[in-house]
């Protein structure tokens, strides 16, 4: 979720005067001609694509640089490194640097045994002990890479890995996906800024806070990447819009808001993704309960079944799509749309504002005092909804929601503040959320009672302890494949779940489609689902970008 | 003889430096303490949900966060007297190098804003002064009046618009084009992305500097002495290079320098504007990021920098007029 990513931090700096110039280039792009030459104006040169060179503005510069033991490379190619496993296109876990990997009964012990002919760009071999090396410094480096259930990594010689857990984590295949390798020989504080790794690209040169340009890696042991250098353009979306409309970019990434107009000589591609946005409901009543820091702790009316899984069954989440993303989305009826774990049977018919009725109705909700909102006991049907304020999106799907819930008896308030306000209330009202990620880990911290101590993991304070079980099995799986009957049971087994049909635990709105501008000319396969984060996952299998015109 | 006073000024303002960068930082470190943003979740960000508790703990190890902030600050003062000024969490990297490295790009454009607005203030201040009551001088005078009360970030955005947008003379982003490796941006591309930001933050400046002139100059021209040099048959301008000029500088040369504060926090709005990668854009980045250690060194390094300014304002009084001495 996007609390306070850099690129959408806001603020005085970044988002008033990022706003407002921003608003005022979009304003001023709505004629096709007129912004054809703010792009003349961006760049006194001239540049088109060609397998020799590409631009993107895909946005996505990591400031830190790019160490992978720091973080680097989590989602879409880590360029300069490669890992030992990689997702495909369907998502499904395939070899990279690894030629095999086992995980022993207990979960306890990973065996991965790895390619012998893998250089890095400064000619050095890649050895097993470089991959023993990352998973150590990465277990102990802090930062946004988690390792922390790595006990140690031993090379048991030149091409195998014994990855040794403190317990066992069915997720930590994972790590294996993400964590780009480096050379032991030549990592350290200055790595950051002059990465050497065994990816299909190396460092040319990094122009901090405007661009990142990079060139194939001779040494690549890999197929040949198609396209030779790429120039990755830090630009705001409109400024790269702009760039794109004057053909000096050849892949942009643009908000749904831009995607609805045409550039000529570029396709928009609508790419899929698990970049959810959902609502988010307190579980358990207001006992007087708080947080470790004080916090109130649950919601009187979320708290009713009844409430949450009407609420499920009243939302029109296409009406949703069709009028907040421009068409750009999909419905979401859970926290893991269109990847493998999904348990599709956990998704309900929803826009039945007559069967949310009877839901109320059968939980024992009446309009007694003829308001129009139902009473319970004297509990009003009546909550806050809050969104952050500086999402203009997050704001409409609030207000949508609320007038979506209107007609059967529930009054939602929609209140927008910053993520500083919400934090505090976000335990006792119920909080536009946006997560999504390859990560299932990312499922257990949203619904296992144990990850609720006042944070954003499971800040609704949801608990069943069936789920918790099932949870459990899932992350002590000794494989992803293995784990992944879990995960879906999970979601919905027919008698339980968190979803819909379930305990309702959230209710899912929608899926954000992320646009992107592609140049005709250039071919960029089959993209993944992508992630939360609009912008570099589409980097995934840039390898495989090609130029097909001459 | 000569150098006592010299010395007796060193050793006040050197004193003064202190308690002033010291003042600065426990300031700095108290707003900071009090400020709503988490470093910690500022730094782990969207990544939040695969982040578990325990590299929570590590992340927080890492940059000192389990510590309270008053141990934060003995530590950073105990670095600083060494030399260190510690690591920035934004940039991973030494807070001295992302300042100079920053501040390298930044300077060229402080440097070129700096010089216009001295030149054009001091010019359009004489001529408004020269002709009080025109109609030059009521133009000049709405003019700086009119800039004088335009937030920057506000003059920016128009100039943006102007320049970048409908006339497409200057580019809208950047501090160099986009796909050109380092060693192949000329001299005339490089000059180009740096001049309307350059432009802008001189307009400010412009305003203050024209207005105090021009007060001043009307001021020396109602005296005595110049209506006896008038009297004596000496022309409006010669009055004004040989009497006016060295009555005007003073003042002049004081908000000159004095004005490099200023131009140093525009210089945060407008390059914010400009998408232009310098230290201003890092100040914003360090802020609303609760970055502590890169934050301290940026109100650190622009306090020496008006100090500096300051400094050199007072050492050029006695050059411009022989009657001010060092230390007196």
């Amino acid at each position: 979720m996007s609390i306070i990513k850099p690129s959408s931090v806001c603020s005085l700096g970044a988002a008033l005067l990022g706003s407002a110039l921003g608003t005022i280039l979009v304003g001023c792009g709505a004629g096709p001609t007129e912004s054809a030459d703010v792009s003349d104006s961006i760049a006194a040169f001239s540049q088109t694509g060609s397998a020799e060179q590409i631009v993107l503005a895909i946005g996505g510069e990591r400031e830190e640089g790019y160490d992978p033991t720091l973080g680097w490379g989590r989602y879409g190619s880590p360029l300069f490194q490669s890992t030992l496993l990689k997702r495909n296109a369907d998502l499904n876990i395939v070899n990279d640097l690894a030629t095999d990997y086992t995980a022993s009964e207990d979960g306890l012990t990973w065996t991965v045994t790895i390619r012998d002919d893998a250089l890095f760009s400064d000619g050095e071999p890649l050895t097993a002990a470089d991959v023993a090396y990352t998973f150590n410094q990465a277990a102990v480096s802090g930062g946004l890479t988690d390792v922390t259930v790595l006990a140690e990594a031993i090379a048991l010689n030149d091409t195998t890995i014994e990855l040794r857990l403190k317990q066992p984590q069915s997720t930590f295949v994972n790590r294996l996906i993400t964590l780009g390798i480096v050379p032991e020989h030549a990592h350290g504080p200055d790595y950051a800024r002059n990465p050497i790794g065994s990816g299909p690209y190396q460092l040319v040169q990094w122009d901090e806070g405007q661009q990142l340009i990079v060139e194939a890696n001779p040494r690549y042991y890999g197929e040949a990447p198609g396209i030779q250098r790429l120039v990755f353009l830090f630009v705001e979306e409109d400024a790269g819009f702009a760039a794109a409309k004057a053909g000096q970019a050849q892949v942009v990434s643009v908000p749904q808001a831009l995607a609805v107009q045409s550039i000529d000589g570029m396709t928009l591609y609508d790419v899929a993704s698990v970049d959810n946005r959902g609502l988010m409901f307190p579980y358990v009543p207001d006992t007087g309960a708080t947080t470790p820091d004080g916090d109130p702790i649950g919601n009187d009316v979320t708290a009713d079944l009844a409430i949450r899984q009407a609420v499920n069954y009243a939302i029109d989440r296409q009406a949703l799509v069709d009028g907040v993303l421009e068409g750009y989305g999909s419905p979401a009826y859970g926290p893991v749309s269109g990847l493998a774990w999904e348990e599709t049977s956990a998704n309900i018919e929803d826009a039945q504002p007559t069967k949310a009725q009877e839901l109320l109705a059968a939980g024992g909700w009446a309009d007694n005092d003829g308001d129009g909102v139902l009473e319970k006991e004297g509990l009003n049907a009546e909550f806050t909804i809050l969104y952050a304020a500086n999402d203009s999106t997050r704001q409409a799907l609030a207000l949508a929601a609320a007038e979506m819930l209107k007609p059967i008896g529930i009054q939602a308030n929609v209140e927008g503040k910053s993520w500083d306000e919400i934090e505090p209330e976000m335990h006792s009202n119920v909080v536009v959320f946006g997560w999504g990620s390859h990560d299932q880990t990312e499922m257990y911290n949203l619904y296992h009672s144990q990850s609720a101590q006042g944070d954003y993991f499971n800040a609704g304070y949801y608990a069943n302890q069936a789920i918790d079980d099932i949870l459990d099995l899932a992350m002590g799986a000794p494989s992803e494949a293995e784990a992944i009957a879990f995960w879906r049971a999970a979601q919905w087994d027919g008698n339980q779940g968190f979803t819909a049909r379930g305990d309702a635990a959230w209710a899912w709105l929608v899926n954000l489609d992320h646009t992107y501008f592609v140049s005709d000319c250039l071919d960029i396969g089959q993209p993944q689902v992508e992630p939360h984060g609009h912008g570099w996952p589409i980097t995934a299998n840039i390898t495989e970008w090609e130029w097909t015109c001459s | 003889m000569q150098l006592r006073p010299i010395l007796t000024f060193t050793a006040q303002k050197l004193l003064r430096l202190g308690l002033l960068l010291l003042a600065v930082a426990v300031f700095t470190f108290v707003l900071l303490s009090l400020s709503p943003i988490d470093p910690l979740q500022a730094y782990i960000g969207a990544d939040m949900m695969q982040i578990s508790p325990e590299q929570r703990a590590l992340i927080a190890e890492r940059w000192g966060l389990d510590q309270p902030m008053i141990v934060r600050f003995w530590d950073w003062l105990g670095q600083l007297l060494q030399g260190n000024w510690g690591t920035s969490m934004v940039f991973n990297q030494p807070v001295s190098e992302v300042i100079a490295s920053r501040f390298r790009v930044s300077l060229q454009m402080l440097a070129i804003a700096w010089l216009l607005s001295g030149l054009f203030g001091l010019g359009l201040g004489i001529l408004a002064g020269a002709f009080a009551g025109s109609w030059g001088d009521r133009a000049i005078r709405l003019y700086a009046y009119t800039l004088a009360s335009s937030p920057t970030f506000w003059v920016a955005l128009l100039l943006l618009i102007t320049f970048s947008v409908s006339l497409q003379v200057t580019p809208i982003c950047c501090a160099a084009p986009p796909g050109i490796l380092a060693a192949d941006v000329t001299f005339w591309q490089h000059l180009h992305h740096l001049l309307l930001p350059a432009i802008t933050l001189s307009i400010i400046g412009i305003a203050n500097i024209a207005l105090h002139t021009r007060q001043k100059l009307i001021e020396v021209l109602q005296s005595d002495y110049i209506l006896f040099a008038r009297a004596q048959g000496e022309s409006r301008w010669g009055v004004i290079r040989h009497h006016g000029l060295r009555n005007l500088i003073l003042p002049a040369l004081t908000l000159q320098f004095a004005s490099l504060s200023e131009l140093f926090g525009g210089s945060v709005l407008v390059e914010q504007v400009f998408a232009y990668p310098g230290l201003g854009e890092a100040t914003v980045q360090a802020a609303l990021r609760s970055d502590v250690p890169l934050l301290v060194g940026i109100v650190f390094f622009s306090a020496l920098f008006v100090y500096t300014g300051n400094t050199l304002a007072d050492l050029a009084y006695p050059i411009v007029d022989p009657r001010i001495r060092l230390g007196g």
